[in-house]
């Protein structure tokens, strides 16, 4: 008997499931990536020198976004693609009023009715009953959704930082993730990241939510502070009382740096570039405290705000280099940039 | 207990293969590399599993579909070690829905148009894979198309190694017998 090749490939050959093999293997998945496409998504840019651990993040999101989103996105960032319409289908209640989203169309749940908007390349977005959104724009290397009031569940499977949701006081951008979207009929906010990052920016302010943290926004103030969802109370109440009342700022400094596990390294981070003077004195001893600042310089730098030390800082934290989002950063257009 | 940092997570993929409970672990936290592993280990499974079952010419499509799926609902997954299994069935499951979901169409023959010869010879027997029984089916696409051999099937679906041996022992005769050939060896 010749089934030994046929269960491991051991053995002598088998001709027939050899033939079998070479026809049938034409058919077999791609699971290597392609790489063909990665240069024009990963651009890194010219004047960052890049540390060997960069050079590992740049890849493993070269392969996660070449892997993931396959054929796909060589469709789409090709210069001759158009952006795909998004599918829209019904989840509870009535049905959608159309059954394809365009560029510059709403979309609108009813209050008992839930629907889910999808692109197969992209990901898909899941509406809660009382939602209002509009797809702003479809293109090669941008999806972009605005939401009105309501609540989006977003999984996304695009490269990250081509799909991003506005809201009134601030702009989602995806970094590879599944999160929630509220947002209330004032333009306040609530994200809520379950797996991956997602970027939270507005007029220059920014907020890095990684899974498992929340960050709230306000209209006219862009996005709060992040903090994990398991911090302690006394915590997040001082981060909310940090972000809504400048009347109680000092108060809630004071018990963000008693409360902080080194877990809520990063909402200390948040923090150093939010206050100034003794306020921020007091951030960088608290983060100091919890993970060490690399060195002097950087420290001195944190002081003066200065963002390049503030990332190297932030590169201690375990949570992934900040050149990894600064890379997809570069890809977003100019206007929506932080300074 | 302390959760592992997204660093502690995030180390490359060794070539040593960490097993798919520590994958699926650190993809839960968010680790990128470790979701890419997934994915790099087990799309040929839910390739083969689709392509023993749906279109294929969907079966790309679908596939993004099942790891989408996986991502979406990995924290749901009881048993880490199981995700083999796992997103086998949602493979099937979602095959399943692609068919009941299909609009009363004609649908396009898989054998046309073929982008050359061999394709057309390829998915000609493919379709006759696809007449055989449903265990014979999947562990043979796995074998033949994503060239997987016995153990690695047994790994990835969690069947015993000795019935994914006799799926292809009986699976492999029956499909000899319907291309007409006869078994060479002694």
């Amino acid at each position: 008997m010749r089934d030994d090749y046929l269960w491991d490939k051991s053995g002598e050959p088998d001709p027939d499931v050899e033939r079998l093999e070479r026809t049938l293997g034409r058919l077999r998945a791609e699971r290597e990536p392609s790489f063909d496409a990665a240069p024009a998504v990963v651009a890194m840019p010219a004047a960052r020198r890049r540390r060997p651990a960069m050079w590992i993040a740049g890849w493993a999101a070269a392969a996660v976004l070449v892997i993931i989103v396959g054929a796909g996105v060589r469709r789409w960032l090709s210069p001759a693609a158009t952006g795909p319409a998004w599918s829209v289908a019904r989840l509870e209640g009535r049905a959608p009023a159309v059954d394809r989203l365009h560029a510059g169309q709403w979309l609108e749940t009813g209050g008992g009715d839930r629907a889910r908007v999808s692109v197969s390349t992209v990901g898909e977005m899941e509406l809660e009953p009382g939602t209002r959104i509009r797809l702003l724009r479809t293109a090669p290397g941008e999806q972009r959704f605005s939401l009105a009031y309501g609540t989006v569940h977003a999984v996304i499977w695009a490269p990250p930082g081509l799909f991003r949701v506005d809201t009134p006081s601030a702009t989602a951008t995806d970094l590879g993730c599944t999160y929630t979207l509220t947002v209330d009929r004032s333009g306040a906010g609530l994200l809520r990241v379950t797996s991956g990052w997602v970027a939270f920016a507005h007029g220059g302010r920014e907020s890095f939510v990684p899974a498992g943290a929340q960050c709230h926004t306000h209209a006219g103030a862009g996005p709060g502070t992040p903090f994990y969802e398991d911090a302690p109370p006394g915590l997040r109440q001082a981060v909310e009382a940090f972000d809504e009342d400048p009347t109680r700022r000092g108060t809630a400094l004071a018990t963000i740096a008693a409360e902080a596990r080194v877990r809520d390294a990063p909402t200390l981070w948040h923090l150093i570039g939010r206050t100034s003077g003794a306020e921020r004195a007091g951030m960088v001893d608290a983060l100091a405290e919890r993970v060490p600042a690399p060195s002097a310089a950087v420290r001195e730098g944190a002081l003066a705000g200065d963002r390049a030390a503030l990332d190297r800082w932030w590169n201690e934290l375990g949570l992934g280099d900040a050149d990894w989002w600064r890379m997809w950063e570069s890809r977003v257009p100019p206007r929506d940039r932080v300074p | 207990m302390d959760t592992p940092t997204l660093r502690e997570l995030a180390r490359p993929v060794r070539a040593a293969d960490p097993p798919d409970e520590l994958l699926v672990e650190a993809a839960r936290a968010g680790d990128r590399s470790s979701w890419t592993a997934l994915y790099r280990r087990f799309a040929g499974l839910v390739h083969g599993v689709l392509l023993a079952h749906a279109p294929r010419r969907e079966v790309e499509d679908l596939a993004q579909d099942v790891f989408l799926r996986a991502f979406s609902y990995l924290g749901g997954l009881r048993d880490a070690s199981a995700f083999g299994a796992w997103i086998a069935t949602l493979a099937r499951n979602r095959a399943r829905d692609f068919h009941r979901s299909a609009r009363p169409t004609v649908p396009l023959p898989d054998h046309l148009p073929a982008d050359d010869a061999g394709d057309e010879e390829a998915v000609r027997v493919l379709a006759l894979v696809r007449t055989l029984p449903e265990a014979y089916r999947e562990t043979l696409v796995l074998r033949l198309v994503e060239g997987m051999t016995g153990p690695e099937i047994a790994e990835v679906t969690g069947l015993s190694p000795g019935s994914v041996r006799v799926n292809l022992h009986r699976g492999t005769r029956l499909l000899r017998e319907k291309l007409g050939v006869e078994k060479t060896d002694a």
